[in-house]
């Protein structure tokens, strides 16, 4: 519980949000997605929450990037907006 | 259409903003969700479960049947992927044929 | 007001994170946009929650001390305010792994999609589907 910490945190994570849905690389988006699951994973680490925290930095973080990859793999990698 | 979008989302999100102001502040220890329930739950998962990680003991003991229920979600999505990428491929392998 | 604002500044990053994949999910027209749209509104949400759950003054992760675990044994009960509250954190375990779900089985379906219609833009698909008279 760390205020200042905390602040740092979340200004990370609205920035790695809005260059997630910007980005016209998917697969850059994808990987910056991992950034923002694995700021949120601290934010809930900060916030006491060490279960929540390390399920969703081995699922959301690890296993979701790697399905997203895939499709992109699969599928196209440029956006047009 | 951007900016019907723009407003739209600029009153969604005052509205929840609105109903933010009512909250208890954030980390607040009286707030009424540390104070209803969950005092019982810390106090009395150890002598009921024998598990130190109350987390784990709710999940696991009180509610297990919820984690039950979660796993077979799992199971479905995981059918449901299987299912709709394979067909995908026979379907391929025909048209080749 | 400056006391307010930061007394509730986990609420107000909801708010905006939320409003964030929402607008992803409206005005993006590539579907994995739309769909990491979504994942940033379902952590958004887990954010609010886990929010909730914490408490400051000395309170620190839900697992019982040694100290708290010898207590329990001799029938003394543990004291609330030492610990965050746990039934948030429970709820949101089940909410990531549902989420995870979702995001597997809509990428699957993008994945046909694209098999199908060549393209992952919404516009192009709805030409195409027009154009071949669905």
């Amino acid at each position: 519980m760390i205020l200042p910490l905390d602040i740092i945190l979340i200004v990370f994570t609205v920035i790695c949000a809005i260059a997630a849905i910007q980005i016209k690389d998917l697969l850059s988006a994808v990987i910056i997605l991992g950034a923002f699951s694995f700021f949120m994973c601290l934010l809930y680490a900060q916030m006491g929450a060490v279960d929540v925290a390390f399920t969703e930095a081995c699922v959301g973080a690890g296993v979701g990037t790697v399905f997203f990859i895939a499709a992109v793999n699969k599928t196209k990698r440029r956006a047009k907006d | 259409m951007k900016v019907f979008v723009l407003i739209m989302l600029l009153m969604t999100g005052g509205l929840l903003a609105y109903g933010v102001k009512d909250f208890p502040g954030w980390s607040n220890p009286n707030a009424p969700a540390s104070t209803h329930v969950s005092p019982r739950y810390i106090q009395a998962a150890y002598t009921k479960t024998h598990t130190p990680n109350i987390v784990t003991a709710v999940l696991a003991d009180y509610r297990g049947y919820d984690t039950l229920g979660e796993t077979v979600v799992i199971f479905t999505a995981g059918m449901g992927v299987i299912l709709m990428l394979r067909k995908k491929r026979r379907n391929k392998g025909k048209d080749n044929v | 007001m400056f006391e307010y604002i930061v007394s509730k500044f986990n609420y107000w990053a909801y708010i905006c994170l939320m409003m964030i994949g929402l607008y992803a999910m409206i005005v993006k027209g590539n579907l994995v946009k739309k769909l990491i749209g979504m994942n940033i509104f379902q952590v958004s949400i887990i954010l609010f929650y886990v929010s909730v759950g914490a408490k400051s003054g000395g309170a620190t992760v839900p697992i019982l001390t040694a100290e708290d675990i010898h207590h329990a044994h001799a029938h003394v009960l543990a004291n609330p305010l030492q610990y965050m509250n746990p039934l948030p954190h429970v709820l949101m375990l089940t909410a990531i792994v549902v989420g995870i779900a979702t995001t597997g089985v809509a990428l699957a379906i993008i994945i046909m999609i694209y098999n199908r219609y060549k393209t992952l833009e919404e516009d192009e698909i709805l030409v195409i589907r027009k154009e071949s008279g669905v």
